[in-house]
């Protein structure tokens, strides 16, 4: 019974995300080269702000996520806290090369080389690195995402928080952080939302 | 429509139309912004994109019961001070209220903001709390004073009053002409007053990360949103009120409105940010002074 009606959005639904969609703020958590695509793109040359992307400073604040560059064993594990401090709908983006497969550091032994396998990644900008063409049209197709309601991925998060844990302490040992994520899932109602 | 049904409509769609006319004017803030440094800028009305973005979130962190509260003191306070401030057609509560109950009033969100933002326990919102009280040392002493010369040369201080006057004879009779010193000394403490470069220390993003709102995530930033933008209206009446003869209908009171933010918004977006002790330094050496000097030749001359 509830299945029919969790899988369709009601008119409501789709109001809010066409708002929503509106209004995306970025958290960039830059550690590598990446990040000096961006300034670029935020600033009077290409503007992100038209499509009202704005960097914000602080996790709580932030929709987005914005991976760039390569993650190593004791960054990912700031970016795992700095995650999950964010308030859901929430969505991690994969930056360059080096957040799918490891990049030009695949064979390093100190960094990880895919970030999907520790934290639900909503999508990845491929290139070393990306164009700050290629930054719009994947926030673009973001936008897109988030206004269909397809843009679901930080609910994975809640619903498979075993997988990630398993391999983010195959990563550190045990990781302790501050959010109790499926008591969370729990009171927030996402649990039982499942799609 | 100071009585009857036509006041208890005001009463409650006074606050939809505050909060409509912060959206126009953030947005507006914004684009203007974003057409000086030469790039297109967000929507129109981006600022209730936002705010709805920020309502829909489907998780909160509450640090407890404080922050809870503060930001119901953050938006209650706000919309108290916006019923007394008289505008075209409404200034039923301001015969209750004058300018010292206004003032008394503004502190109210300020106060429930270092409230809230300590129950958070964030350095960087403790530091902002601090620099925004030591603004509030800079911008109020001088604005308190430039009321109370505008006042002693009415001899009221009922706001509404004090716009009937100016309102008397056109132009000439508003108080930025009569008295330049106080209006001029008054602006410098409009644009602390809203937090806009250069004095801009509170929130200062790359500095101490937003400061009071470091700690605030989606409900809790969306409330401090629908503030700040109904604020945004406030302060600007309240000076529209005082130096520049108010409004006497709608139209002059929009177009005025804008006017006024556009000149803030424009000194926003061409000024570097002061440090705190620079910022605290330029208010006690030129808006004091020139403040000061308006009172004393108010007392010598009475005009």
């Amino acid at each position: 019974m509830a299945e029919k009606e969790l899988t369709q959005r009601t008119a409501w639904d789709k109001v809010l995300a066409n708002l929503r969609k509106r209004s995306l703020w970025m958290l960039h958590y830059c550690t590598g080269c990446g990040a000096v695509e961006l300034p670029p793109t935020m600033t009077s040359r290409f503007d992100m702000e038209r499509f009202g992307i704005m960097p914000m400073v602080t996790p709580r604040q932030a929709d987005i996520l914005l991976i760039t560059g390569y993650l190593s064993v004791k960054t990912l594990k700031r970016v795992i806290l700095i995650y999950e401090q964010m308030v859901a709908p929430k969505y991690v983006v994969g930056f360059g090369s080096c957040t799918i497969n490891g990049g030009m550091y695949w064979n390093s032994y100190t960094t990880i080389k895919a970030l999907d396998r520790y934290l639900p990644v909503e999508m990845y900008l491929a290139g070393c690195m990306p164009r700050p063409e290629a930054i719009i049209s994947g926030f673009n197709s973001l936008i897109d995402k988030i206004g269909k309601g397809e843009a679901n991925s930080w609910k994975d998060y809640y619903e498979n928080y075993e997988f990630y844990k398993k391999n983010q302490d195959h990563v550190f040992g045990d990781i302790e952080t501050h959010h109790d994520v499926p008591a969370d899932g729990r009171y927030f109602g996402i649990l039982e939302a499942k799609r | 429509m100071n009585s009857g049904i036509g006041l208890i409509v005001w009463i409650i769609a006074y606050p939809f139309v505050s909060f409509s006319l912060g959206v126009l004017l953030g947005g507006y803030g914004r684009k203007l912004t974003a057409r000086i440094q030469r790039r297109v800028g967000p929507s129109w009305i981006q600022p209730f994109f936002d705010v709805v973005k920020l309502m829909s979130k489907k998780t909160n962190v509450s640090h407890g019961y404080m922050h809870d509260v503060a930001m119901m003191m953050l938006v209650g306070g706000t919309l108290l001070t916006m019923y007394f401030v008289p505008v075209p057609g409404f200034h039923y509560f301001s015969q209750f209220g004058d300018y010292i109950v206004i003032m008394y009033i503004l502190l109210v969100p300020p106060l429930g903001m270092a409230l809230g933002v300590g129950q958070t326990a964030n350095p960087n919102g403790s530091i902002g709390i601090a620099r925004a009280l030591q603004m509030l040392a800079g911008y109020e002493v001088t604005f308190v004073l430039t009321f109370i010369g505008f006042a002693m040369k009415n001899g009221t201080t009922s706001m509404y009053e004090l716009m009937m006057i100016q309102q008397s004879g056109g132009v000439a009779t508003w108080g930025l002409v009569t008295n330049p010193l106080l209006g001029v000394a008054a602006l410098f403490c409009l644009q602390g007053m809203m937090n806009e470069k250069p004095f801009e220390v509170v929130i200062a993003p790359h500095e101490i990360a937003t400061g009071p709102m470091t700690e605030m995530g989606g409900k809790y930033l969306g409330m401090m949103f629908i503030q700040h933008l109904i604020n945004l209206v406030v302060e600007l009446t309240i000076y529209m009120n005082l130096f520049l003869g108010g409004a006497t209908n709608w139209f002059e009171y929009v177009a005025k409105l804008f006017a006024l933010f556009t000149l803030v918004m424009s000194v926003n977006a061409v000024y570097g940010r002061f440090r705190t002790d620079s910022a605290l330094r330029f208010f006690w050496k030129l808006p004091l002074p020139m403040a000061a000097l308006g009172v004393i030749l108010i007392m010598i001359n009475g005009i």
